[in-house]
C-alpha cells in the first residue's frame, strides 16, 4: 500500500508539474495570469488528436502541436493580451474569456465523447516496489524532470533566457538596457503555451480528452503557482510534490472527492497564512498584500 | 480622422442649464433629468403585471435576470471598494444553502426564512473571507474564484446539506409574479441605497480605498474593518438572491455554487460598466435575454458570453451605461486644431 | 480609430453570420411525409450532448418518422403526424445550476405547447425536480434515462399530482436485481466472494452500489471496498490499488460518465487480476473495442435495455439496430449508447398507441390510455406497474430486458447474461 502510494504520488506530482508548469513560466515571465491556459491545453489536444487522425507519424503530429499551439500562445498576447496589459482585472477577464470560448466551443463541436484520446506513446510496463507501473506514467516522471532543468538551463545559460529573466525582474532596468518587454511578454505566452502542449500530449493518453479538464487545469496551475511562490523553480517543485501527495493521500484514506478540494484549500490556506508562497521573496508579498 | 481636426465633446446645453438648482424652473429640464430613470423604473414595476402579454416564460427570464442583476450590484459594490470578485457564486450559494437549513431542519417559513438566510449568510460570507481581505487586486480574485468551488467539494465530499443530491421538495412560493415583484423591488431599493451610500462621508472612505488604500491607512483608518464591513454590505443582496432563487425552485444542490453564477455577474458589470450601479443592473437586464434567445444554440451562448466579455473589455472598457450616459449628455463634434495654439 | 472600430464591428458580424449558418444546418424537426393535419408535438428537454441523449433523439427521430411515413396517428378518425422539438438542457455537465435545466423545460413548455414530452430529464436530480414543473402543466412525461427509484416513491405518496410521469427504462432497482443475480452466477460459476464497487457520485449510481453491496454482504461475500467518485474523474489508483491489496476478484463499476472508461485502461496498466462487471458508459457500443485499442478483453458490461445489443430472442432489436444503421450510417450504430435508445424508440409506439386508446391529446385521458399499455417493442414485452415504470425481469415474452454482455478477442460483444439472449458462457480473460 504504502509502495503503490510513493510510486503514485510521485506520478501525480510530475503530472501537476507538467500542467502547471506553462501558467506558472508565463506568470513569472510578464506577469500576466494567462487563465486561457486551460483551453490551450485541451487545444492542443484535439489538435493532436486530429493531426494524429489525418494519419501524419506520431513524432511529426507532436512537434506540430507544440509548435502550432507556441503560436497560439504568441496570438492570444500579441492580438488580444497586449490590449488591456497592466489592468490586472482586464487581462484576467480577457484571458480567462478568451479560454471559455475556447473550452465552451469545443463543446458545442461535440468533442465530448470517450472517442477523442490521445494513443501511449509506449505500451507496456515493469514492476517497481511491488507496484505496476506503465511506462507512459514512469515517461511523464521523466519529461517533467527534463523540462525542469531545461527551464533552468534556459533562463540561466542563453541570451533570451536571460533577458526574459531580467525583465521579470525588473520592468524599467531591462527596458534601460533595451530589452523590448512586448517582445519578452510574446515570448513567454509562446513557451507557455508549447508546455502546454507538451503536457497535453503526455497526460492526456492516461485518459480521453474532455472539457471539464480545462477548467480543472486552470485551477491546478493557479493552485501549484500559488503555494510555490513565484519565479521560484525550487518552489514550484516542492509544491508540486506536496499537492501530488496530499491527493493520493487524501483520495486512499479518506475519499476521492477530497482529490479537487486539496487544490482549493491549499489556494486558500496559502494565501490566507503566507501569501508570497512556500519559498516566495519578499518582493511578492508588497504586490499582494 | 484628418489632420488638422481634433474632436471635440461638450455638454449639451440643457444639461448645462439642469445642472443647476435651476432645474425647477422647468419641467422639460426636470424631465431630462429624471426621465430615463423614471421611465427604467416604470417599465420594471409595470412589466411582472404584463403576464398576458409577454407570456410566462418571459416572466421567468425577468426574474433570472434580476437575481444577476442583484449578484452585479453586490459585485460592483466590491469593485467600488477595491475587491474584484470573480465568484459570486460563494455569496449566492450560501445563501442558498441557509434558506434550504432553515427550511429543512427548522421549517421556518418563507417570509422568515429568507431574511435571517440573506443576514446570516452574509455575515458568514464575510467571517470567511475576513482574513484574506489584505490581499489585493489579482490575489483577492483568486481567492473568490476558489472559495464557491471549494464549498461545493466539501459539501460533495462529507455529504453534509444533502451532498450530491441537495436538498428538495422546500416550501413553496406563492408564484412567479410574486417573486419577480419581490426582486424587481429589491433591485430598485438596492440600487437607490448604493448610490445614495457612496454619496455619504462612509461612501467617501469607501471610495478612498478603491482608490489608494495607502493614503486611507495614513489617515489612520482601518482598512481591513471598512472593507469587511463593505463585504458584508455587498454580501447581503447576493445572499439574499441565492435565498429567493432557491425557494423559488424549491430546491437548493452544488449548482448554486456554479460558475455560471459567477460568470454571469462579472459579465454584466463589464457590459454594463464596471462601479456604476445602475450600469450593472442594465447590463444583467441586457445579457439575461440576450443568453436565453441563444438558447438554442446550446452550449455555443456560453462561447457569446466570452466573446461579449472580451468585446467590451477590449473594444469598450467603459461599458454600455457610461457610454450611454455620455451619449445623453455630450455631443460631439469636429473642430480645427488651432495651429498657434499648438506652437504655444 | 474609427478604422479599428469599423473592424471589430465587422468580426463580431462575421462571428454571428458564422453561427447563424452553421446552426442553420442542424435540423430541428423532422420532416412529415404523408401524415396531414395539425401535428402532434412532442418535446424532449434534455443533455442534447451526451451520448445517450444523442442517440435518444436519434431514436425517437426515427420512430417518429417511420409513424408519419406509415400515416401518422389516428386520432378519433383523423390522420395527425408527429412533430418532434427538442430543447439543450445541458445537465449532462457536472455543475450545471439545475435552474438552468428548468427554465428550459418550461420553455419549450411554454413557448411549443407540446402534447407529451419524450426522453425527459436526464439526471435522476433533475427528474425530480422536473417532475414538480410537469404536475403543474398536466403533459404525459415518459422518461428513457434517469433511473432514480425515488421518482416511483414520489408517484405512490401523490399519485394524483404526479400521474403524468412514467419510466421505460431500466431503473436503479432494476439494476440491482440484474447484477445480484449476476454476482450469483459468478459465485456459482467460478467460487468468487470478493468484489469491490466503485460508482459515481450520482444518485442512480450510488443507489445501485448500495443495493448490490447490500446484496453481497448478505449472501456470504465479502465487500472489499465501495469508492464513490465524484462527475468528471479521471483517475482511479487509488481504488484499484485497494482492490488489488484486498484480492477482489470482481470489480463492480457503476458510470455513466466518458472518463469511466479510463478506469478499465487504468486496471490493465496496474495489472489488476480483477474481472470488471458492471456498467461502464462509454465501454459498451460496438466501436468502444478501437477506442480503447483492445484494453476491453473480459469487460462484462450490461446494456441497461436491449436494443442497441442486438439478441436474438428479440427480433425487433435486430430490427432496429438495422434500420438506425441504415438511417444514420454504420459509425453511428457502432456508438450507439448502452443506456436510453432503445426504450426512447419505444416510447414514441407507445404514446402513439396510448393517444389513439384514448382518442384526445388530454394529458389526462392520454395518461389513463398509457396506463394500459401492453405491447412489445425493441426492449421486450412493455408493461407499466402501478407506480408507472416499466416492469423489467428476464423473459422478453414477459417483460421488458437488460442485459449483459462479455467482450472477447477481436472485439465482439458476446451476449452472457440472461440465459434468454447468452450465446456463450462467461469466460475468464487471460489476465486473471
Amino acid at each position: 500500500m504504502i509502495e503503490s502510494m510513493l510510486v503514485f504520488g510521485l506520478v501525480n506530482s510530475a503530472v501537476l508539474m507538467l500542467l502547471a508548469l506553462g501558467f506558472s513560466l508565463t506568470f513569472g515571465l510578464s506577469g500576466v495570469a494567462n487563465f486561457s491556459h486551460g483551453g490551450i491545453y485541451l487545444f492542443a489536444g484535439y489538435l493532436a488528436y486530429f493531426l494524429l487522425k489525418m494519419g501524419l507519424p506520431y513524432f511529426i503530429a507532436v512537434v506540430l502541436t507544440i509548435f502550432i499551439t507556441a503560436l497560439l500562445g504568441a496570438a492570444i498576447y500579441k492580438l488580444i493580451v497586449i490590449r488591456v496589459r497592466g489592468i490586472v482585472l482586464n487581462e484576467v477577464i480577457a484571458t480567462f474569456a478568451i479560454g471559455i470560448c475556447m473550452l465552451e466551443f469545443f463543446r458545442w463541436l461535440g468533442f465530448v465523447t470517450y472517442e477523442y484520446s490521445l494513443p501511449y506513446i509506449a505500451r507496456g510496463r515493469f514492476t517497481i516496489f511491488e507496484t505496476t507501473l506503465d511506462y507512459q506514467r514512469s515517461l511523464i516522471i521523466v519529461v517533467a524532470l527534463l523540462l525542469a532543468v531545461f527551464l533552468w538551463f534556459f533562463t540561466h545559460r542563453t541570451k533570451t533566457g536571460l533577458a526574459l529573466l531580467g525583465m521579470a525582474q525588473d520592468e524599467y532596468t531591462a527596458l534601460a538596457v533595451g530589452i523590448d518587454s512586448d517582445w519578452a511578454a510574446t515570448y513567454s505566452f509562446a513557451i507557455g503555451g508549447a508546455f502546454a502542449a507538451i503536457a497535453a500530449v503526455m497526460i492526456l493518453p492516461l485518459g480521453i480528452i474532455n472539457i471539464n479538464i480545462g477548467y480543472e487545469v486552470l485551477l491546478i496551475a493557479l493552485a501549484v503557482t500559488v503555494l510555490g511562490g513565484l519565479e521560484s523553480t525550487k518552489g514550484l517543485i516542492l509544491a508540486c510534490i506536496i499537492l501530488g501527495y496530499a491527493q493520493v493521500i487524501t483520495s486512499t484514506f479518506f475519499a476521492p472527492h477530497w482529490k479537487e478540494a486539496v487544490y482549493l484549500a491549499a489556494i486558500l490556506i496559502v494565501l490566507a497564512v503566507k501569501p508570497s508562497g512556500l519559498l516566495g521573496k519578499f518582493k511578492e508579498l508588497e504586490e499582494r498584500v | 480622422m484628418k489632420a488638422g481636426y481634433r474632436k471635440e465633446r461638450i455638454d449639451r446645453g440643457i444639461k448645462a442649464r439642469a445642472d443647476d438648482i435651476f432645474a425647477i424652473s422647468s419641467y422639460r429640464e426636470i424631465l431630462y433629468l429624471t426621465g430615463p430613470r423614471i421611465l427604467a423604473v416604470l417599465a420594471l414595476l409595470i412589466y411582472p403585471l404584463l403576464t398576458d402579454v409577454t407570456g410566462a416564460y418571459w416572466q421567468t427570464v425577468a426574474f433570472i435576470a434580476c437575481i444577476i442583476a442583484l449578484l452585479t450590484l453586490s459585485w460592483n459594490f466590491l469593485f467600488s471598494v477595491g475587491l474584484v470578485s470573480l465568484g459570486q457564486a460563494y455569496f449566492f450559494g450560501v445563501g442558498a444553502y441557509f434558506t434550504g437549513f432553515f427550511d429543512r431542519t427548522i421549517g421556518l417559513p418563507p417570509l422568515y426564512s429568507i431574511p435571517l438566510a440573506t443576514v446570516a449568510g452574509a455575515i458568514l460570507c464575510t467571517i470567511i473571507i475576513y482574513p484574506v481581505l489584505r490581499l489585493r487586486g489579482i490575489y483577492f480574485a483568486l481567492i473568490t474564484f476558489a472559495l464557491p468551488l471549494f464549498l461545493m467539494r466539501i459539501i460533495e465530499a462529507t455529504g453534509y446539506l444533502g451532498g450530491t443530491e441537495g436538498i428538495s421538495g422546500l416550501q413553496r412560493l406563492p408564484g412567479i409574479t410574486f417573486s419577480l415583484y419581490v426582486t424587481v423591488v429589491i433591485v430598485l431599493a438596492v440600487t437607490f441605497i448604493f448610490l445614495r451610500l457612496f454619496d455619504t462621508d462612509y461612501g467617501l472612505v469607501l471610495r478612498a480605498i478603491h482608490d489608494n488604500d495607502m493614503s486611507v491607512l495614513a489617515g489612520g483608518l482601518n482598512v481591513q474593518l471598512y472593507k469587511a464591513q463593505a463585504v458584508f454590505i455587498a454580501a447581503m443582496p447576493a445572499t439574499f438572491a441565492g435565498a429567493l432563487m432557491t425557494l423559488h425552485y424549491r430546491i437548493v444542490g452544488m449548482p448554486a455554487f456554479a460558475v455560471e453564477y459567477s460568470i454571469l455577474p462579472l459579465t454584466a458589470a463589464v457590459v454594463g460598466g464596471t462601479g456604476t450601479f445602475a450600469g450593472g443592473v442594465l447590463g444583467a437586464f441586457i445579457l439575461v435575454p440576450f443568453s436565453e434567445l441563444l438558447r438554442a444554440f446550446g452550449t455555443l451562448r456560453i462561447v457569446m458570453y466570452g466573446i461579449m466579455l472580451l468585446f467590451f473589455v477590449v473594444g469598450l472598457p467603459e461599458g454600455i451605461y457610461r457610454f450611454a450616459q455620455r451619449k445623453y449628455f455630450q455631443f460631439e463634434r469636429i473642430v480645427p486644431l488651432e495651429e498657434k495654439a499648438d506652437e504655444k | 480609430m474609427k478604422k479599428k472600430k469599423a473592424l471589430w464591428g465587422l468580426l463580431v458580424a462575421l462571428m454571428l453570420l458564422s453561427v447563424w449558418s452553421i446552426s442553420g444546418c442542424s435540423p430541428q424537426e423532422a420532416p412529415t411525409q404523408v401524415a396531414s393535419g395539425e401535428p402532434i408535438v412532442v418535446a424532449i428537454p434534455t443533455a442534447l450532448g451526451s451520448i445517450e441523449g444523442r442517440d435518444g433523439v436519434r431514436a425517437i427521430e426515427m420512430a417518429v418518422e417511420e409513424i408519419n411515413a406509415a400515416g401518422g396517428v389516428n386520432l378519433a378518425g383523423e390522420q395527425r403526424p408527429f412533430e418532434v422539438v427538442t430543447i439543450d438542457t445541458r445537465e449532462h455537465e457536472a455543475g450545471i445550476p439545475i435552474h438552468d435545466a428548468l427554465a428550459a423545460l418550461e420553455r419549450i413548455i411554454l413557448t411549443e405547447e407540446p402534447h407529451a414530452i419524450l426522453f425527459g430529464a436526464f439526471r435522476s436530480e433533475v427528474l425530480l425536480a422536473s417532475m414538480d414543473v410537469i404536475a403543474e402543466h398536466k403533459i404525459p412525461y415518459i422518461v428513457t434515462t434517469a433511473m432514480t427509484p425515488e421518482m416511483q416513491t414520489k408517484i405512490a405518496e401523490n399519485y394524483d399530482e404526479y400521474k403524468y410521469i412514467f419510466r421505460m427504462c431500466l431503473n436503479a432497482p432494476y439494476l440491482v436485481m440484474y447484477l445480484n443475480q449476476m454476482m450469483g452466477y459468478l459465485e456459482t460459476e467460478f467460487g468468487f466472494n470478493k468484489a469491490f464497487i466503485v460508482a459515481q457520485d450520482v444518485l442512480w449510481a450510488k443507489g445501485t452500489g448500495g443495493g448490490v453491496e447490500a446484496w453481497l454482504n448478505n449472501n456470504n461475500w465479502e465487500v472489499v471496498g465501495f469508492d464513490v467518485y465524484p462527475t468528471g474523474a479521471g483517475d482511479f489508483s487509488s481504488s484499484l490499488t485497494k482492490a488489488r491489496q484486498g484480492g477482489a476478484q470482481v470489480i463492480v463499476p457503476i458510470f455513466d460518465m466518458p472518463q469511466s472508461g479510463v478506469l478499465v485502461k487504468q486496471a490493465r496498466d496496474m495489472e489488476v487480476p480483477a474481472l470488471l462487471a458492471g456498467f461502464i458508459s462509454p465501454a459498451a457500443p460496438e466501436n468502444a473495442w478501437d477506442v480503447f485499442e483492445g484494453e476491453l478483453d473480459g469487460l462484462i458490461n450490461f446494456i441497461f435495455e436491449i436494443g442497441p445489443l442486438p439478441a436474438e430472442a428479440v427480433p425487433m432489436s435486430i430490427e432496429f439496430n438495422k434500420k438506425f444503421g441504415e438511417k444514420f450510417g454504420e459509425s453511428a450504430r457502432a456508438s450507439l449508447a448502452g443506456h436510453a435508445p432503445g426504450p426512447s424508440y419505444d416510447s414514441v409506439y407507445v404514446l402513439k398507441e396510448a393517444i389513439e386508446r384514448a382518442g384526445s391529446l388530454d394529458g389526462d385521458a392520454i395518461v389513463a390510455a398509457l396506463e394500459e399499455t401492453d405491447t412489445y417493442g425493441v426492449i421486450g414485452r412493455i408493461r407499466f406497474d402501478e407506480n408507472h415504470q416499466v416492469v423489467y425481469g428476464m423473459d422478453p415474452a414477459e417483460t421488458a430486458l437488460g442485459g449483459a454482455f462479455q467482450w472477447r478477442e477481436p472485439g465482439v460483444r458476446v451476449p452472457v447474461f440472461p440465459e434468454m439472449i447468452a450465446e456463450d458462457d462467461i469466460e475468464l480473460p487471460p489476465y486473471m
